[in-house]
């Protein structure tokens, strides 16, 4: 073999910081050279390099037109090169050489679900659930379009081809109990959440989610346990301690909360969040000038942080600043916090 | 069953209690003759006010009943009836109350003179609570006023406890029915009271300040929509005309007015005498755009009529008598326009009324005047009696006091909503703390319906009633807490779920990198030039290419084990060759090749490295070809250069034989360019055996370099 190959000349250049194009001459045969090609540049796409996967990609191509894998990955790397068009064609072609491979399909979903083109999306993934229908991940972005479309029922049934279809699929779990969260089914979203725990119990994101969910379900004890393991879990994960000073403060513990906003700060001293929430346990304790000075710091921090506008909105009526309530209910509602609006209506010129 | 209960908690509470009346008997002030003579004097005068004070109580009270077919309501109803009597009454039974506390009559008296000129004083608690612990039995009616004063005081249970005592009493008496019903309906309003000051309203009651309030009474507050001017009614000693009222001895009224500015109300001033008389002179309301005055003045003849001003300039008009549609020889008060003007609301008394006092409503016809007035129906109206009515100027909203409905005491403030098909709702109470068991009357809201303005006499005023604001807060806010939550597993990223083909398996030569920096020789600057790159096996060119005209890096990759020829040009440069093999080695190894290029320049000398000659020859193998052609296009493309073609061998061999062997091989190069064109004028031959090694001689690859041919520019 290696004789047969020594008769072979292949040479490929590049440049350091290339800026020129070389013409490549060779004496391999050009399927080999492209496959040679292809291999480099999907170790460049595994090493996060999209630029020199695409250059790769394309020399393989270059050398053989027809290579679909070549197609399939070069548009996996425009995808992350943000090329939507080029990455698309690269499908298509890809596609027209060999209609049969599902991943394709689904690739083609993904990046239309990339590039917010749902029926696109929704075409692809059912072509390639129906070359195959146990494809679990296409499945699982057949829920999770459903769900963004606010449609929850058809989001679950999807979620739950998904999950027969990979019954470890965790993910799936995650989002199908978020989608029962959002249909107000709290114990159905536990039961989900706490399933995904006993596939893989390391995911701090999901005790978070449980958290929230027994948060909504006003189990506080429980929702501190759940925020409490995910927090242990990663103590830097701070959206745990500061949802758990959250459930704390619901459950009117409101020392317990104050004590979780603090550690945060501690940990984040920029974290609005936890400007905001000590704003609303001073608001709780009718501490209004303390109130309104946390939730400066919060908008200080994140001057789109509309909680924080709307509790020194707050603070402010009580101080008798009513103009400087209603421009912070104002402004709070301009950035989403429609309950301001009734505020506004109620006391405001 | 229910009476029963009442009558035996009603004898309990006298026979627990310890103590016991005192009598102004001389048994009871031993060695206390005089004193006693003295107290018993002042009783005496003190008895004969007081029951005369309440014999015409009592006549009002009945006349009241018979009147209104139900007792008085409110405390203001009794309109200080006896007041006269039981005001000289106080001071001589106040002596008495010095000489002898403990008497239950005594403070039976003194409670009710209290009650009758401030109910809600804590003296009046003070003397009635002293009668039920000295004898409870003395004057049975102590509970009702006992339990009065407790509903004005807030007590809302200890006001029922007592109420139901009360209640007891007189239904084991076979009273008339009309008490039972008065005490039925305080019972209900103080759980009214109950009910709505556990859940009190959320505002701001704010004194409009001393600018606008005095010591003197000040209250029917009127405001304009934008709040920038307040009317209000008043009674103080620069009263004009400076009359006192018989009745309760109070300044006539005048109105008053109070204008905002850079938000802080000036001082109040009169209106001119345009408005005020000597008489009663109020503010009955105002029209929205401020233009109106409407004014109640009462006359002695006419019960009390409306009359309008009209704002001209900086000064009010006369008030003008309204029409009859309006007035009549009843009591006329409290006026609200419609936003529009063309509706009129007003409050009379008049008897084709559903109770006391109701709201009427007045549409203004074709010639602009005021039409019949009607009755606004007993959805509003009830028998207790209806005041201050006030249309707010969006149109829909009224606000009106009332005594009936669910009032929690006296007048209470209500707000009723007109529906499209000209029905009203069912008036709600405006709760706690805007209204309370007192009187709570002229209410006005704000255009923005954010604040309201009210007279009220509650503790911490100027002194009597004054104007009050009320900053609506609406319901408790509940603060907003930041949390999040990463609903989506795969949201974030989605990209990186897409499905990569795997690698495919290549059959591949060991491969080498070659790689260098292209160089001025003499400034080291990276250089830009045309790389070529030889398959000296197979005599062919398989690469050109540039190094990198900002680096002057290259790098190419090459298949191991072959010997490759390597060419690097630019023009006014001397080209550079290479001739090297790259040895099977590892499955990956690097090469560098760094190139200086040498500027053409007389003296410079390059080594031709890709010429090669047959063994022990002067024949040049057609490998050289390309290297060749490189210096024919040298000197073609400067065709003004000489050059010698020089050519060296190792030291292998004898010296005569080396030179004799480079003299043949550096003519077979300059053969071969002339041959190909090139000027024989502008080539020497050269052989130098020998004589000028590079390298050793010693070892193979030193050897190797100083085998060569070069060429070295002899003339430019």
């Amino acid at each position: 073999m290696k004789k047969s190959l020594l008769g072979l000349f292949f040479i490929c250049s590049a440049f350091l910081n290339a800026q020129d194009t070389v013409k490549v001459a060779t004496n391999m045969t050009p399927d080999q050279l492209a496959e040679l090609d292809y291999n480099n540049g999907l170790a460049a796409l595994k090493k996060n390099d999209p630029t020199t996967a695409v250059d790769m990609f394309t020399k393989a191509l270059t050398a053989k037109p027809n290579f679909d894998k070549a197609l399939a990955n070069r548009a996996i790397a425009y995808t992350h090169l943000k090329k939507h068009a080029e990455a698309i064609k690269d499908i298509n072609d890809a596609i027209k050489i060999n209609p049969q491979n599902p991943d394709t399909y689904f690739n083609k979903g993904l990046i239309f679900f990339e590039t917010n083109q749902k029926d696109s999306e929704q075409v692809a993934l059912d072509y390639c659930l129906k070359l195959k229908p146990t494809h679990a991940e296409a499945a699982y972005y057949k829920g999770l379009a459903h769900y963004e479309s606010n449609e929850p029922d058809k989001a679950i049934t999807f979620y739950s081809q998904a999950i027969t279809s990979n019954p470890q699929y965790v993910y799936a779990y995650n989002d199908r109990a978020s989608v029962k969260r959002s249909k107000g089914d709290y114990a159905g979203a536990i039961a989900d959440y706490e399933k995904a725990l006993s596939i893989d119990g390391s995911l701090v994101f999901i005790h978070n989610n449980l958290g929230s969910a027994y948060r909504l379900n006003k189990n506080y004890t429980k929702a501190v346990e759940a925020y409490s393991a995910a927090y242990q879990k990663n103590p830097a994960y701070l959206t745990a301690l500061i949802n758990r000073g959250a459930a704390n403060f619901e459950s009117n513990n409101l020392k317990a909360a104050q004590t979780d906003f603090e550690d945060a700060l501690k940990k984040d001293p920029d974290n609005s969040f936890c400007y905001n929430n000590l704003s609303s346990i001073a608001l709780k304790n009718k501490d209004y000038k303390k109130a309104e000075s946390m939730a400066k710091l919060a908008i200080d921090h994140d001057e789109k942080n509309g909680a924080a506008y709307y509790n020194r909105g707050i603070a402010r009526q009580m101080l008798r600043d009513t103009d400087g309530s209603c421009a912070d209910w104002k402004k709070a509602l301009t950035l989403g916090v429609e309950s301001a609006k009734a505020f506004i209506n109620s006391s405001c010129e | 069953m229910k009476k029963l209960i009442y009558l035996l908690t009603f004898l309990a509470l006298a026979f627990l209690l310890p103590a016991q009346t005192v009598e102004f008997e001389k048994d009871n002030f031993p060695g206390r003759k005089d004193e006693l003579k003295a107290a018993r004097k002042q009783l005496d005068i003190g008895i004969e006010f007081f029951m005369q004070g309440r014999r015409e109580f009592d006549d009002f009270r009945r006349g009241f009943v018979s009147e209104f077919k139900y007792l008085p309501v409110s405390q203001y109803d009794y309109r200080k009836a006896g007041y006269k009597n039981f005001r000289d009454a106080l001071s001589p039974l106040m002596e008495a109350q010095k000489f002898n506390p403990k008497n239950a009559r005594l403070n039976y008296m003194l409670g009710f003179i209290w009650f009758i000129s401030d109910p809600s004083n804590p003296e009046t608690l003070k003397f009635f609570e002293t009668v039920i612990k000295l004898d409870g039995e003395v004057e049975p009616d102590d509970y009702y006023w006992l339990a009065w004063a407790y509903h004005l005081n807030d007590k809302w249970d200890l006001a029922i406890q007592y109420y139901k005592v009360y209640l007891a009493h007189i239904q084991a008496k076979g009273k008339n029915p009309y008490e039972i019903d008065d005490v039925n309906k305080k019972i209900a309003e103080c759980n009214v009271g109950k009910e709505l000051s556990a859940k009190p309203e959320r505002v701001f009651v704010d004194n409009l300040g001393s600018e606008v309030n005095t010591s003197w009474p000040d209250y029917g507050p009127s405001i304009t929509a934008d709040e920038e001017t307040v009317i209000f009614t008043a009674r103080r000693d620069n009263s004009t005309g400076g009359k006192r009222d018989d009745g309760d001895n109070g300044y006539y009224e005048d109105v008053y007015v109070s204008y905002k500015k850079n938000g802080k109300w000036q001082t109040s001033t009169q209106l001119s005498k345009n408005v005020n008389s000597d008489g009663h002179d109020a503010a009955a309301g105002l029209s929205p755009d401020g233009s109106k005055l409407y004014v109640y003045r009462h006359s002695g003849k006419d019960g009390g009529d409306l009359y309008e001003s009209t704002l001209f300039g900086a000064d009010w008009e006369a008030p003008v008598h309204m029409n009859k549609n309006i007035n009549t020889r009843y009591h006329e008060s409290s006026v609200s326009t419609s936003f529009d003007g063309k509706r009129l609301y007003f409050v009379s008394d008049k008897e084709s009324g559903l109770g006391d006092r109701d709201i009427y409503y007045s549409d203004m016809d074709v010639k602009g005047e005021w039409g019949p007035a009607k009755n606004i129906g007993s959805m509003i109206n009830t028998k207790y009696g209806e005041e201050a009515v006030f249309m707010h100027p969006d149109g829909v909203t009224m606000y009106f006091s009332s005594k009936g409905h669910n009032t929690m005491g006296g007048y209470d403030i209500f707000k009723t909503t007109l529906a499209p098909n000209g029905l009203w709702s069912k008036p709600v109470n405006l709760g706690y703390p805007i209204n309370g068991p007192d009187d709570d009357v002229f209410f006005v809201v704000s255009g923005s319906g954010s604040r309201a303005y009210f007279a009220s006499a509650k503790t911490g005023g100027f002194g009597d009633k004054d104007l009050y604001r009320i900053t609506f807060l609406g319901p408790e806010k509940t603060p907003l807490l930041n949390s999040s939550d990463q609903l989506i597993a795969m949201r974030a990223n989605p990209v990186s779920n897409l499905k990569v083909e795997n690698e495919v398996e290549v059959k591949m030569a060991k491969v080498t990198i070659l790689k260098g920096v292209v160089t001025d020789a003499k400034t080291n600057q990276p250089l830009e030039s045309a790389i070529e790159l030889v398959d000296n096996d197979k005599n062919v060119v398989i690469a050109t290419f540039k190094s990198n005209s900002a680096t002057g890096k290259y790098l190419v990759t090459l298949p191991s084990g072959k010997n490759y020829g390597l060419a690097v040009k630019r023009d006014g440069y001397l080209f550079h060759s290479e001739n090297f093999n790259l040895p099977e080695g590892a499955d990956y190894q690097e090469f560098t090749k760094d190139v200086a290029l040498k500027k053409i320049e007389i003296g410079s000398i390059i080594v031709l490295k890709n010429i090669f000659f047959d063994f022990d020859k002067a024949t040049i193998r057609p490998e050289s070809a390309n290297e060749l052609e490189r210096l024919i296009k040298l000197l073609n493309d400067n065709p003004t250069i000489k050059i010698e073609l020089g050519s060296h061998t190792d030291s292998k061999g004898s010296d005569e034989y080396n030179m004799k062997l480079s003299d043949s091989r550096s003519n077979s190069v300059v053969s071969y360019l002339i041959g190909k064109g090139i000027s024989a004028s502008r080539l020497v031959a050269k052989g130098y055996g020998e004589t000028k090694p590079i390298d050793t001689n010693d070892t193979d690859e030193g050897r190797q370099n100083n085998r060569r041919t070069e060429f070295k520019i002899l003339e430019k």
